[in-house]
């Protein structure tokens, strides 16, 4: 055989071995992991609904993942890493409402336009604890005591300019004033009640369940629109008379100038799984409202209106 | 007697059900990433974390405690036998370790670090089970206020870390305080030293810093202090691990007790951890033991107190964990995850059904087995990283330098970090060259944040006054121990100068 045809028939082998490769692979998005950004520490509330969503994305899409955190700044840093990396739907990221708060408190480098919220994936009320052996009864006991003596009963919270600072500082506004000690740590928080170092817990149902149902701590009052399902006992803020209501909500986000065609399979696989029964145990788990789930154009309204509300809460401060 | 008879259980249903393979994994994985420089425990237990999904929660807890007992002690191999740290709970482990290694004593080195881990664990594992649940509700009393003067008693420990000029020391500490606080600060988030930098704006963290100066930097100063080449320089180590006699052990019996105790206590504070109990238990030594003006030259007692303070820190913060769902450190807020993960909530519910209380104790009697498993692996495993020792140099350079950036890169999955990586060698490659001390600056990056958030905290809580600092049994003992720490040189210096004068006045 000559040279020549040796080298035809290498050719017609190679031509073949790139036919073989299914013509759509790169075409088909995504067809490689897609880094799931978390800005807060492994173990937080986020980081846990990031990893759910993590393991049913896998199935639903066919790639991975992978979860990466990359804590610190009130989920700042994180942010920053996404939207600076490029927008080609391979960086999606959890956006808590503590970070989102950030465009109330003190407006950070970047801005809502920044992004794509591909769906509210989790809502859960937030409202006050006491300790189970409290003084402090009822939220009416609160109330009392705060206006007898103003400035002097302490709330734990997460960080100053978080949804947990500007409710406090609304309610200061409305006549009662509470002093909001910050801890970053969950865990230094929920120490600082059990221990009575502070009177008051602000928080989030989802990491408390295991607190109430151990019988150390009490729920007194929840910032929702309804009350919560197993303690309808305890009043929500609006039949006290405080309409606040500033739920913890965790967003899936992406860039905003990612191809519209991604952002529509990433969102279409966001509806699909949250509709999943395990996505529902989940959320019955972590004590979130069943009906969490926000689509994209619902999400974006609802983030103007709780942003211009954080705005308005934070005025004055 | 029924914890006894509990954990005999649990030991049993450990051996029974097949769980002592995740043990040994564990205990493998938690010495693997701790003697990596920049590879920390915590990511350790993050990276294990995902293949627990599948498994029960007993082996995941079981497996993911053992990364964290181990990870406390297999860090000092390499910051005796290199001079890095693995953890920066070693830290301590570089003076007395590595200058005992230097006196021709590795193996005995080695060894007095293997009895305290053992010590360390098995003392305050045993102390920590049986008063499990007075212990647990004992780390609620603690405030911001005793964890600020805890972590005070921690950065007075500079007094002892100080060597040839205690002014330098001091120096050091305070720039590695002024490092700490660049970025944005917790409590009010403003930006501090950022200079619109997006890389300083996210702070720089301390494992880049500790791993800049002792991992990156120590392979600058060798590089620097004689050509390096790739022919074979290490000498061969025959004994691998040598024990102390038992009569040797109770000559240091008072360092053993004080450390234990210190260790065990310290652990319970939520948030202290390791590093803390490490510096303060070395810094107690350095104030209180027969020996401290020899101390930092070689001595057991600096390798001893270190290294219980370490691993007794463990039990500390597993029994609020498990008691009270409480996570005092980095490692137990991940284990912590691990729990919620697999659908269960530890706190005092999970010891109120005879079931759940089988599995607390399941992972207490596997805390006692991790330390007995960690101590017979570390033999093994000793031999393995002395081997490294007769690898040429060059190579074991490049090596230690691609585990300083990989760990680096992996901590907060950030390039930004491995440019700070460079910048940190360098100036700790400066620091050796100008026998300036670069413990004290890595101990003020560590602490200042911890000693910042409380002491903001503090302030907040009680209307900036100062006296909440000292008004309490807990925190009134700390800052007493940190007067003295403070003060005793000076004292003593002073003592020894009237006596000097006077011996000259005599003279005269």
């Amino acid at each position: 055989m000559s040279y020549y045809a040796k080298l035809l028939i290498a050719a017609v082998g190679v031509a073949q071995l790139v036919a073989a490769c299914p013509a759509d692979a790169a075409d088909v998005y995504p067809n490689r992991p897609v880094e799931f950004i978390v800005p807060w520490g492994a173990g937080g509330g986020s980081d846990q609904t990031a990893r759910e969503l993590s393991k049913l994305l896998q199935a639903e899409l066919k790639v991975s993942f992978p979860v990466v955190n990359v804590p610190g700044g009130t989920g700042n840093a994180g942010m920053v890493k996404m939207l600076s990396g490029p927008s080609d739907g391979y960086s999606i990221s959890l956006l808590a409402w503590d970070t989102f708060a950030l465009l109330a408190s003190r407006p950070p480098k970047w801005k809502m336009s920044d992004f794509i919220t591909l769906g509210i994936v989790i809502q859960l009320p937030s409202g006050f604890y006491v300790s189970q052996d409290s003084d402090y009864k009822s939220w009416a006991d609160v109330e009392k005591a705060a206006k007898a003596n103003p400035d002097g009963l302490k709330v734990a919270i997460s960080g100053f300019g978080s949804p947990d600072d500007l409710t406090i500082h609304q309610l200061a506004k409305q006549g009662i004033v509470l002093k909001a000690v910050p801890y970053a740590e969950p865990g230094e928080r929920y120490s600082s009640l059990l221990g009575h170092h502070v009177d008051l817990l602000y928080s989030p149902i989802g990491n408390i369940g295991s607190f109430v149902s151990g019988q150390q701590m009490r729920p007194i009052l929840f910032f929702s629109d309804e009350p919560i399902k197993g303690f309808e006992d305890v009043p929500t803020a609006k039949q006290s008379g405080h309409d606040i209501s500033l739920p913890q909500r965790r967003a899936v986000i992406v860039k905003a100038d990612t191809p519209p065609a991604q952002v529509k399979v990433l969102s279409d696989a966001i509806a699909a799984v949250v509709a999943k029964p395990e996505y529902a145990e989940f959320l019955k788990q972590e004590l979130a409202s069943p009906a969490s789930y926000v689509p994209t154009e619902a999400a974006a309204s609802l983030m103007e209106s709780d942003l211009a509300a954080m705005k308005n809460m934070a005025a004055g401060k | 007697m029924e914890t006894l008879h509990l954990l005999s259980q649990g030991m049993i249903h450990i051996i029974a059900d097949g769980y002592l393979t995740m043990l040994v994994i564990g205990l493998i994985v938690g010495m693997a990433v701790s003697v990596m420089p920049g590879l920390g425990i915590v990511m350790g237990i993050v990276l294990a974390l995902p293949f627990t999904y599948s498994m029960a929660v007993e082996p995941s807890i079981i497996m993911l405690t053992a990364i964290y007992m181990s990870g406390t002690y297999a860090g000092c191999f390499t910051a005796i036998l290199y001079r890095i740290p693995g953890e920066p709970n070693d830290i301590p482990m570089l003076w007395d370790g590595y200058n005992m290694s230097r006196n021709g004593q590795t193996a005995e080195a080695l060894g007095w670090a293997l009895i305290s881990a053992f010590i360390g664990g098995i003392v305050s594992t045993a102390f920590m089970v049986g008063l499990a649940i007075p212990l647990g509700k004992l780390a609620l009393q603690f405030s911001t206020a005793d964890y600020f003067a805890a972590v005070f008693l921690g950065l007075t420990s500079v007094v002892s870390l100080a060597g040839a000029s205690i002014v330098n020391a001091f120096i050091g500490l305070f720039i590695g305080l002024l490092i700490s606080t660049v970025g944005v600060d917790s409590i009010y988030g403003s930006e501090r030293f950022t200079f619109d930098s997006p890389i300083l704006v996210n702070g720089i963290p301390y494992i880049t810093v500790l791993v800049g100066m002792y991992g990156f930097g120590e392979v600058l100063t060798r590089i620097g202090r004689k050509p390096i080449n790739f022919s074979k320089v290490g000498e061969p180590i025959r004994t691998n691990t040598a024990f102390p006699s038992l009569k040797q052990i109770w000559d240091i019996r008072e360092t053993l007790l004080r450390s234990t105790v210190l260790g065990t206590l310290l652990g319970i504070v939520p948030g202290a951890g390791a590093t803390v109990t490490s510096f303060i238990a070395y810094g107690i030594e350095k104030q209180y033991s027969k020996r401290r003006d020899l101390l930092g030259s070689g001595l057991p007692e600096g390798i001893v107190a270190p290294q219980i303070g370490s691993t007794a820190s463990v039990a500390g913060h597993m029994v609020p964990l498990l008691t009270l769902g409480i996570p005092g450190s980095g490692a137990t807020a991940i284990i912590l995850a691990a729990f919620l993960l697999h659908g269960v909530q530890p706190g005092p519910l999970l010891l109120s059904t005879a079931q759940s209380k089988l599995t607390v104790y399941t992972i207490f009697a596997s805390m006692f087995m991790a330390v007995v498993g960690m101590c017979l692996l570390s033999f093994l495993w000793i031999r393995v990283v002395v081997r490294v020792l007769s690898i040429p140099p060059a190579v074991l350079a490049a090596v230690v330098i691609m585990f300083s950036l990989l760990g680096t890169y992996a901590n907060r999955n950030s390039i930004s970090d491995m440019m700070l990586i460079v910048v940190f060698g360098a100036l700790g490659y400066a620091f050796e060259k100008f026998k300036f001390p670069i413990s004290p600056l890595v101990l003020g990056v560590v602490l200042g944040p911890l000693a910042e958030s409380s002491f903001m905290q503090t302030m907040i809580s009680h209307d900036n006054d100062f006296t909440a600092f000292f008004n309490g049994p807990i925190r009134g003992t700390f800052m007493a121990l940190s007067l003295a720490a403070l003060l005793f040189p000076v004292v003593r210096n002073s003592l020894s100068r009237r006596k000097s004068s006077m011996s000259q006045t005599v003279s005269d």
